[in-house]
Parts: C-alpha cells; structure tokens; sequence
C-alpha cells in the first residue's frame, strides 16, 4: 500500500516536471506563467480563470500587505521575479525614478485607447509610458442623516459640534491633513511648513469630534451606528451603501483628493510577454466591467462605463457634474514636509485620545 | 546556560551562537547604524551621520508619547499585580488535580489567536454590544455608553493580554517555596498577615518581579491593542515606531525610537537581576 501511494508521487512529479518543460518548450506567443504581485483580492477569480483558459498562461498570484513591502522586494530582487505589479501611485513615482519599471510596449496594447483621460498623464508617469491604471478611489464623506441634524456638503462641515465623538477617520496622514490643507485652500502636496502649521491649527481642533481613526472596515463602524459620519475610500462607500442605503455619499465641495492603482511591468520581468497579454485582456470593456463591480473602485476604463450595472454605476462611475479641475492627487512631499506631517499627526491623535 | 557546563558543550552551543550573532546581534547593530543617518528625500536613508534622530525625541509630541506609554505601562502592570498575584498564590496552593486543571483552563485561551480574542473585546465593548445590552436590560444606564475606543478599553485589553504572564510567574515562584518556613514563622508568634509579609512576600518577589517585567516590557509596545481597542487614538511608543517605518518611511527615526524603548526594555531586566541576584527569570516555560 504504502509503495503503490509513494509510487504514485513519484509518477506526479515526474508528470509535473515533463508538463513543465513542455509549456516553456513551445513559445509561440505569451505562454507560461505569469507572476502577478498585488494585494489580496483584487480580482474576481472567474476574471483570472477566463484568462488563463484563454491564453494557456498561468497566473501565479502572490500578494503584499502595503506598497512599501512591494518595493522593498522589487529592489532586493532588481526588477527581477515578477511580471506585473498592482499598487498604489506614490510609490509608482518611486519605482520608476529608481528604474525599476519597464516601458509599456503599446503596439502590444490593442485595447490601451479604453483608458478614461481623467487617470491618465498624471504625477507619478507624466507620459503614460509605465503605467496602466487599474482602479481609482476618491475620499468622500458618508454620514448617517437620521443620527445628526446637519446637511454635510463639504469637509468643513465635519467640525461641526453635532459630530461631537462620532466621527470616524481613515488612517492615512496625509489624506487627514490635507483635508484641512483643502478647506484652507492650499495643495495636498504643499511643502511650506507655514501652510502645514495653519492645517496643523484646523486639525486640531476637530480632535473633540473623533471617535475612530483606522484604514480598515471603517465602515462597519459607520453601518453599526458606532459614529455618524465617516471619511473614507470608494470601497469602503461601496460597502457601507449597499449595507445601509440610507446613508448619504457627499463630495466635498473643497476638491477630491485622488489615488490611482497602476499596473506596472517591472523592469526585469521574466515574462513581460504574458505581463502585457494580461493587461490587453483587462483592458476589454467587458472584462473591466465585471473586474470594477468586484473591486468596487472607480472604473478607469472609459469603454466599460456604460456596461456596469446599473445598481453599481453610483459607485463606480464618476458623476455627471465632476470636473477634472477640482480633483487633484496626493503625491510624494520633501523629507522636512513630511517629517512635519508626521509630527502634526502624532500630535493630532494623542489629543484625539484625551 | 549553567557556567560549569560550558567548557564541555561548546560544540553543541556553537549553532546556537552562529543563530544568535546572525538573527539578534546583527540585525541590533544595524539598527543602531541606521539611527545614526539621515533619512532620504522619499525612499531609503543617505549615509550622512547625524544625532537628529535622537534630539527629536526630544520634541513635545514624542516626548507626550513615551510618557503617556510608561503611565499606561505602569497603570496595567498594577492592575495586573492586584489580579496576578493573588490568583498566582490560590492556585499554587490548590491541591495538584485541581491545579492541573486551573493551568489547563488558563492555557485554554493562548490556543485561540490573539487578535481574535481582542476582537471579542470589540462585541463585548462596542455601542449597543453585549455589555451596553446588559448596563440597559439592568436599568442602570439609558443609552449605549460610548466604552470602546478610549484608554480604559486599552487598558483592560492589555490587562486581559498580559494577566497570564504574572499569574504564571507567581505561581512558579511560590509553588517552590518552602512552607515550613511560613509555619515556623507562626509558631514564633506573627500573624497571618505579619508572616504573608516578612515571609511569604520576600520568597515570592522573584516571580512578582518577573512578572512585572514581563508585562511591563510588552505593554510599551504590544501597538496592535491600543490599535484596535483604542481606535487609533491612543499612541503608544510601539505605534510611532510602526508609522514611523510604515508611512512615513522614516526608517532612521523609527530606528532611534526602537532604541530608546530598547534601553529601557534592558535597563528593566538589569535592574530585575540587581533586586533578584537571579541569572534568568521566573516563570519563563
């Protein structure tokens, strides 16, 4: 018994290693594998197995925590191990300024023309030659209407007394202070320590309102009435609307702070054959239709906007009267403006919890 | 590590040595190079020396954050003194069935992940949660109280983390401990309480000590509890060291951070073994 069971192994083994060596034998067109590198749950399975019947290439999908993990492995292995990387744009700046990203062949692209303008050219590949967007999130407020006798149309509004300890906040310092950097008028990116004490002053003050600062399943806290509003990414919005419909979705009237997902092939990518064949495929209007309404971010495919359903178009397609002027996204500061931020927002926090 | 032994198993010690130079020292003497230079522009550090990283510290906001840290320590260590010590010394004197079973519920737990169990905090805590449900059923409040999210909620998850470790210690410690020397005390005319303090009270300090060691340390830095029970807000030295290396990607500060709590960590267990005269700790399994 126990031979015929190590028999058998032995056989698969070897089966594997020969079915192995075949597929990289045969390299007519993108074939093998495909080593995609990305946060869990990025795609719809069905999405990944359409692909891989089609194209005969397997997807190996590994996935990181946060965007600085990714680059930390990107540099140890020199553009090397992976085919395409998904993350955030910030730290796409870096990559590419460290030429760790290759330049998007776009002959290969059939489909590159489906891109919604709104997410292209912008800070972190001026000229679109590294990146394809895959997904875009905006910070908006949702708030309760029946929990508080307040009209909320803009960040401003947050300060308001009637949101005493019931206000719930994403984790990331920079969206924060740069909230108050908005009403004040200045840029998310300002590296004038002046106009970051004068944000420092505003942000303050809000402290007496916060309930919860946190990045993930901030929305919970929103549906099980633990705050009355809270600020928080499109997915996030997704979630809680269609838990509690009756929650109200505000863009504030300061601006929208932007981020964008990018999809980049790294500069020594084994198989940047099958990298490419994978975002042509993600491309198709169908394709992104069915990979947005999983994801729940904003549809950066323009051709797939009229396809999404129509129950999730609120929360996937931008809205009629956005204008492209009054978004604007949050890219890398100087070392000192950061520092500062950092130091606002420790402050911040300590007298949230007094 | 007995002294007596070493000369005869240096070869069996050796990988033991080659794991610690590589996996303790190493990475500590980087860490201590790394708070020495200068943070680059978005990525990395530049090989420019400075003491900055450590004058900052200095500053009001950091300054706050190692302060409120050690009161929190200091205020959950005692907490877990009051409750530790006295479960610790009852269940040493248990009968050794139902003090098998008393180490076996208490063990129970650690089976489960941690974050787990303080996610159970959370349903038991939060607005309209278990615990509100019960103050309202008893008439004893009127609206869901707003309990998570705050420094007592902190504090009990911390307290809840780390009990066990005192308790374990205390229990070793007076398990071990000599009786007749607590009946010779009586005989001579103390008291209960004068013999639990000159005689039960001495012989059982090792195991309260490292106790308090081992919850004092933890409690500086465990940054996922004050995280996820304080909503962020509490800010404990521990998460101005994981922003500091996570977000902000100031990898030198963070480094002269983790230094400091590392200096106070030592000086913790140096000051342990001058009261003790003890070479290692109690209660350690």
């Amino acid at each position: 018994m126990k031979k015929t069971v190590s028999l058998l192994l032995t056989l698969t083994l070897l089966l594997g290693l020969l079915a192995a060596g075949g597929v990289s034998a045969c390299a007519e067109g993108p074939s093998g594998t495909l080593n995609l590198y990305t946060w869990a749950e990025m795609f719809d399975p069905d999405v990944l197995a359409s692909f891989e019947k089609e194209t005969g290439i397997r997807i190996n999908y590994t996935n990181f925590d946060y965007d600085e993990t990714m680059l930390a492995k990107l540099e140890s292995a020199k553009g090397g191990d992976y085919d395409l990387v998904i993350a955030d744009d910030y730290i796409i700046e870096t990559v590419i300024q460290e030429g760790l990203a290759q330049k998007l062949d776009k002959d290969r692209l059939s489909n590159f023309g489906n891109i919604n303008p709104v997410y292209q050219g912008q800070f972190y590949d001026p000229t679109d030659e590294y990146t394809v967007p895959y997904g875009a999130g905006v910070q908006t407020i949702c708030y309760n209407p029946e929990a508080v006798d307040v009209a909320v149309t803009g960040y401003e509004d947050l300060w308001n007394e009637a949101f005493e300890d019931n206000l719930a906040i994403t984790a990331n310092y920079r969206v924060m202070i740069g909230m108050a950097l908005k009403i004040l008028g200045y840029s998310y990116n300002t590296n004038n320590v002046d106009e970051l004490n004068e944000a420092a002053e505003l942000l303050y003050r809000l402290a007496p309102n916060i309930r919860l600062i946190k990045d993930d399943f901030i929305n919970d806290d929103l549906v099980s009435g633990e705050v009355a509003a809270a600020v928080m990414y499109t997915s996030q919005v997704t979630q809680a609307k269609l838990a509690a419909p009756s929650l109200e979705v505000v863009y504030p009237k300061e601006g929208l702070g932007f981020g964008i997902m990018g999809m980049f092939i790294p500069s020594a990518a084994p198989n940047a054959d099958a990298a490419h064949a994978f975002i042509d495929f993600i491309l198709r209007p169908e394709v992104s239709a069915q990979s947005y309404e999983w994801l729940g971010y904003y549809c950066t495919n323009k051709a797939a906007d009229a396809l999404i359903s129509d129950d999730m178009k609120e929360f996937l397609v931008l809205p009629e009267e956005f204008r492209a002027e009054d978004m604007e996204m949050i890219g890398n500061i100087s070392a000192e403006a950061s520092e500062r931020q950092a130091e606002i927002w420790t402050e911040f926090k300590s007298l949230c919890g007094q | 590590m007995r002294s007596d032994k070493k000369g005869s198993q240096a070869g069996f010690l050796a990988p033991m040595y080659i794991f610690t130079l590589l996996f303790l020292i190493g990475p500590f003497v980087y860490m201590i190079i790394l708070s020495f230079l200068t943070r680059a522009e978005t990525w990395g550090v530049v090989n420019e020396f400075t003491f900055r990283n450590y004058t900052r510290i200095l500053e009001p906001v950091y300054r706050s954050t190692v302060f409120n840290s050690l009161k929190l320590a200091l205020d959950v260590t005692f907490l877990v003194i009051l409750f530790g010590y006295p479960f610790g010394y009852f269940m040493a004197k248990l009968p050794p069935r139902k003090r098998g079973l008393m180490m076996l519920l208490l063990m129970i737990p650690f089976w489960t992940n941690s974050l787990m169990r303080l996610y159970g905090w959370i349903i038991i805590f939060r607005a309209n949660g278990i615990l509100d449900k019960l103050l309202m059923l008893l008439h004893l409040t009127e609206k869901p109280l707003k309990l998570l999210y705050s420094w007592p909620a902190v504090t009990v998850g911390m307290v809840y983390a780390l009990l066990p470790f005192m308790i374990l210690s205390v229990y070793s410690s007076v398990e071990k401990m000599d009786w007749t020397l607590v009946e010779a005390s009586r005989d001579l005319g103390a008291g209960p309480a004068k013999a639990f303090l000159t005689v039960t009270l001495p012989l059982s300090m090792p195991g309260l000590l490292s106790g308090v060691i081992l919850t004092f340390v933890p409690s500086v830095g465990l940054f996922f509890i004050a995280d996820i029970l304080g909503g962020n807000k509490i800010v404990l030295l521990g998460n101005v060291i994981q922003e500091q290396l996570m977000k902000v990607h100031d990898w030198p500060f963070a480094a002269a951070l983790s230094v400091i709590l590392m200096l106070m960590t030592s000086l913790m267990i140096l000051l342990y073994r001058k009261l003790t005269g003890a070479a290692e700790m109690e209660g350690m399994l």
